[in-house]
């Protein structure tokens, strides 16, 4: 971590206000509405992994705002976690802003006594109104926050309700640091002392940095270590170990106890019931999406829905008229007439329209295949994604995912992988060891097609029948079984336990989602089109040198003799390493020129769906988990991939199984 | 270790069998935390050098050098005064929600028959820990595992779908995780669903968790 205490502190005369919470609680809004800049917003724990920042201008006074990851204790259980911990221990912000959920006060005001300890000036602000008065759970602000000795203001973040407040208390004075403190038992009081006394003042606020020492939390170890020496650090480890022993019971789960006595009282004193409004349909629908039956029938309406609008409508309808009669009707014949008129030599020509040109390749593949197919799953997605049914899947997929040595919760990251490859690599951080992260970043990159080669597939296999869609699904799912339980067996480690909290089933808001897809089909058109270019500018350099031949005669024993491909497709996988997008996109141009025959057709698309990832997912496989796996994973996928792809040609020949 | 309050010690010397469970009892202890104890050790708990050399003579413990150690038939009369001191520290604690049960436990051990430790066994779900986390000798009731009594206490992979409950003790891992989200001792929750994963609601948190974690999570109805 570079992250060292006190040494962020002197440099920067910026004031920093930081949004931290329980995770889904709605920081990610409240940072949108501040700075007027967009993070992504989604109704499942986990979205921000990473810490955004963006200036806020309230009423005169200039502040850099930070929005964090969720936190559910102040000691971190997982990476996302511990980014938090840090910038609120190494930072040290003018004011946080503690975003709590209003139904759950009493969650949200043990974070509040936890920041208390740390000694940080602070905003309570109770989010999801809402929702807590639709519950009948009425909370007295002011009462609360004469308790707290502190600023307590409500809001609900969609409908902008209380931000002006916010925003006043965000100008105004300095936030005070709260007053509320909660007493341990005099055990634990004791060693917290003669642990704190051990702390040079650099190091940070020493109670709280010493009631974590008390609850063992590991990840303060390094922490520690920089700040002082080693005597120091083994005496504060054999302080825990007479305070354990003295106290005779798990000294984390006292202070646990503690606190929750006192958020208990806290959040009594400042709650009033009254009957709740009769409002279940969104929760009887929540729960209908985790039963055994009716959530495996809404699974199958889910997929079915998915198929219809990704598939059909997006890949089928949109792409047909893009491609067909916009480029090949309008566009490239346009552009051919005035390259032909304008552009002198046949070299520049070529390289502009001619079959490896940036715009009769390049431009056609990106706006006319990729786009219309990104932007329906995107849509699509939105939806889900906000609705919450994103963690239900995962309680729907545990006893699968159990099956690959994972749980439930590496759902999130998987499903993510459909969007793009490279950001579910990142989501691996809500995975809480190292093992599960390892093998959900393989499977990520073995068997995860992102949304435009999808779209292209289903495009594809709906073209040929149901038998080939069924045989496509079963292989890539057999070799996830397989691949995932070897992965289970070879990474040491035991399986970690499945928790995952569920937030409430919401009507999504037809404004983020669109917001939402728009922010991501413009980032997935910045992020690929430069790519597609570079590549046919790779490609057509390749073929006028020649070289584009002679690879094709070098990858003949694979590509033809074992995948039993046509040479054309050579060019499909070449580009399939630089983004797999655009190798589909390129199988779904063989297959319009008639040149892929069904079986064919079966072969190359698992041999690309399992193929390696693309540039981009590897360069970040490589900073999340490190050169020596990244590179030993993208072997093992480029030889299962063929394998694959071998193995399904010879059955398929050798049976003559009717595609279509 | 001031785990024991030996009132019994206090109170006078008791009757020799009171002595060897208590001399028992304590020797099991020190074993269990990685050594054999000192005979100082073992005196300074239970107060009488002579009477701890008797238990010697009657074939519980044998005595090599400073050290003590425990003879077969030592080890299977400790494990059970064990055994029965610390179900009782969990009926006190969990059920009677007594706060300083630690004399009581120690008189309990010495009185409660077979048949009584099996049935509070029962009634307790068979828990696998003593409230300070130290773990309680399995009977032959746990082994067999027999449902004819309705426990108090199950494990929440026992409960019925529906069912309010209590959260007594938690023994599976990932603790802070689920002290986190509300799931603590003391909560309760209902439980909405087993399959195809246990669903449990904790006021208005909702969590997900899967059958292993569930049979770590020790409920009571209320
Ligand atoms: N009903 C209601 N929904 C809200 C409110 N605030 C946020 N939401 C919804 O809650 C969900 C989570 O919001 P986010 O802003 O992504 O939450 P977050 O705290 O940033 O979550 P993480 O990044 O996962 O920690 C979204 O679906 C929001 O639309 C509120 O006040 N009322
Ligand atoms: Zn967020
Ligand atoms: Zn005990
Ligand atoms: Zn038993």
């Amino acid at each position: 971590m570079e992250m060292h205490a006190g040494a962020a502190a002197g440099k920067s005369p910026e004031e920093r206000v930081a949004l931290v919470g329980t995770p889904n609680v709605g920081k990610s809004v409240l940072f949108g509405l501040l700075t007027g800049t967009y993070a992504t917003v989604s109704n499942y724990p986990g979205t921000t992994v990473e810490v955004t920042r963006g200036n806020a201008a309230v009423h005169g006074r200039r502040l850099v705002c930070i929005d964090t990851p969720g936190i559910n204790s102040i000691v971190p259980m997982s990476e996302d976690e511990q980014v938090t911990r840090d910038i609120l221990l190494a930072e040290r912000p003018v004011t946080v802003v503690q975003v709590g959920d209003s139904k759950n006060l009493v969650r949200a005001l043990l974070i509040t006594l936890q920041l208390a300890e740390m000694e940080l000036p602070l905003i309570l602000d109770l989010n999801m109104e809402d929702e807590a008065r639709d519950r009948g759970i009425l909370i007295d602000t002011q009462a609360l926050g004469r308790a707290l000795g502190i600023e307590v203001i409500s809001t609900v973040a969609p409908e902008r309700k209380g931000l002006g407040e916010l925003r006043r208390a965000l100008a105004s004075r300095a936030a005070a640091v709260p007053s509320a403190a909660v007493r341990y038992h005099k055990v634990i009081e004791d060693y917290a002392g003669r642990i704190a006394a051990l702390l040079p003042p650099a190091a940070g606020p020493a109670r709280a940095l010493a009631l974590m020492a008390l609850s063992r939390d590991e990840t303060l170890g390094p922490r520690l270590r920089c700040a002082l020496d080693a005597a120091a650090v083994e005496t504060i480890e054999r302080l825990r170990g007479e305070c354990e022993r003295a106290f005779a019971r798990p000294v984390g789960t006292a202070i646990h106890e503690a606190r929750l006595r006192k958020a208990r009282e806290l959040a009594e004193a400042a709650t009033t019931r009254v009957a709740a409004s009769p409002y279940p349909i969104m929760r009887t629908l929540g729960a209908a999406c985790m039963h055994p039956v009716w959530g495996a029938c809404i699974l199958a309406a889910v997929l079915l829905g998915l198929y219809g609008f990704v598939g059909v409508l997006g890949a089928g309808v949109l792409v047909d008229f893009a491609e067909d009669a916009v480029f090949n009707g309008y566009v490239n014949p346009f552009f051919t007439r005035a390259a032909e008129l304008l552009v002198p030599t046949q070299f520049l020509r070529d390289m502009l329209v001619g079959p490896y040109g940036v715009i009769t390749m390049a431009l056609t593949y990106a706006l006319a295949i990729i786009l219309p197919i990104t932007a329906a799953f995107f849509l699509a997605f939105g939806v889900l994604e906000d609705t919450g049914y994103l963690p239900r899947l995962a309680v729907m997929a545990d006893r699968f995912f159990r099956l690959m040595g994972l749980s439930g919760k590496a759902v999130l990251p998987m499903v993510l992988g459909l969007g793009c490859g490279t950001m579910a690599v990142m989501t691996t951080r809500v995975l809480e060891t190292r093992r599960d992260r390892l093998i959900a970043t393989f499977l990520l990159a073995l068997a995860v097609p992102c949304a435009a080669q999808l779209g292209v597939i289903m495009g594809m296999l709906g073209g040929l029948s149901l038998t080939a869609f069924a045989i496509w699904i079963g292989c890539l799912g057999a070799v996830l079984l397989l691949a995932g339980r070897l992965a289970a067996l070879i990474v040491p480690g035991e399986r970690t336990g499945f928790i995952l909290e569920i937030p409430p089933f919401r009507l999504p808001s037809a404004g983020n989602v669109l917001l939402k897809t728009g922010h991501r089909v413009v980032w997935y058109l910045r992020e690929a089109a430069p790519l597609f270019v570079y590549g046919t500018l790779a490609l057509f350099l390749l073929d006028k040198a020649g070289l584009l031949d002679t690879l094709k005669e070098a990858l003949a024993p694979v590509i033809t003799d074992f995948l039993g491909l046509p040479r054309e497709a050579t060019a499909a996988f070449l580009v399939g390493f630089l983004r797999r997008d655009y190798g589909a996109a390129g199988l779904h141009a063989l297959r319009d020129q008639g040149m892929l025959d069904p079986v064919q057709t079966m072969v190359s698309l698992l041999t690309l769906t399992l193929f390696v990832p693309c540039l981009a997912h590897f360069l970040m496989m490589i900073k999340e988990r490190g050169l020596r796996p990244a590179v030993c994973m993208f072997v093992i996928i480029a030889v299962l991939a063929v394998a694959a792809g071998g193995a399904l040609n010879w059955t398929l020949r050798a049976l003559a199984i009717p595609l279509g | 270790m001031k785990d024991f309050a030996h009132k019994i010690v206090q109170e006078g010397p008791g009757t020799q069998s009171m002595f060897e469970d208590e001399t028992l009892e304590t020797v099991w202890d020190f074993i269990e935390l990685g050594h054999a104890p000192a005979v100082a050790d073992v005196v300074a708990r239970v107060g009488d050098e002579a009477r701890v050399r008797a238990v010697s003579l009657a074939g519980f413990i044998t005595i090599a050098g400073d050290r003590i150690s425990l003879t077969p038939a030592g080890e299977r009369r400790a494990r059970d005064v064990v055994r029965r001191h610390r179900l009782a520290e969990r009926l006190f604690a969990d059920i009677l929600d007594i706060k300083d049960y630690e004399a009581d436990a120690c008189h309990f051990e010495h009185v409660i028959s077979a048949s009584v430790e099996e049935a509070i066994c029962t009634l307790l779900g068979h828990p696998p820990l003593c409230p300070h986390g130290k773990p309680i000798p399995k009977g032959a009731c746990c082994e067999l595992y027999t449902r004819k009594l309705a426990p108090l206490v199950r494990s929440l992979a026992d409960a019925e779908v529906g069912a309010m409950l209590r959260v007594t003790f938690i023994t599976s891992p990932g603790l802070q995780r689920l002290a986190g989200l509300g799931l603590v001792p003391g909560a309760a929750l209902r439980l909405q669903q087993k399959l195809p994963a246990f669903v449990v609601a904790i006021g208005e948190t909702t969590v997900a968790i899967d059958r292993d974690v569930a049979s770590g999570i020790f409920v009571r109805s209320v």
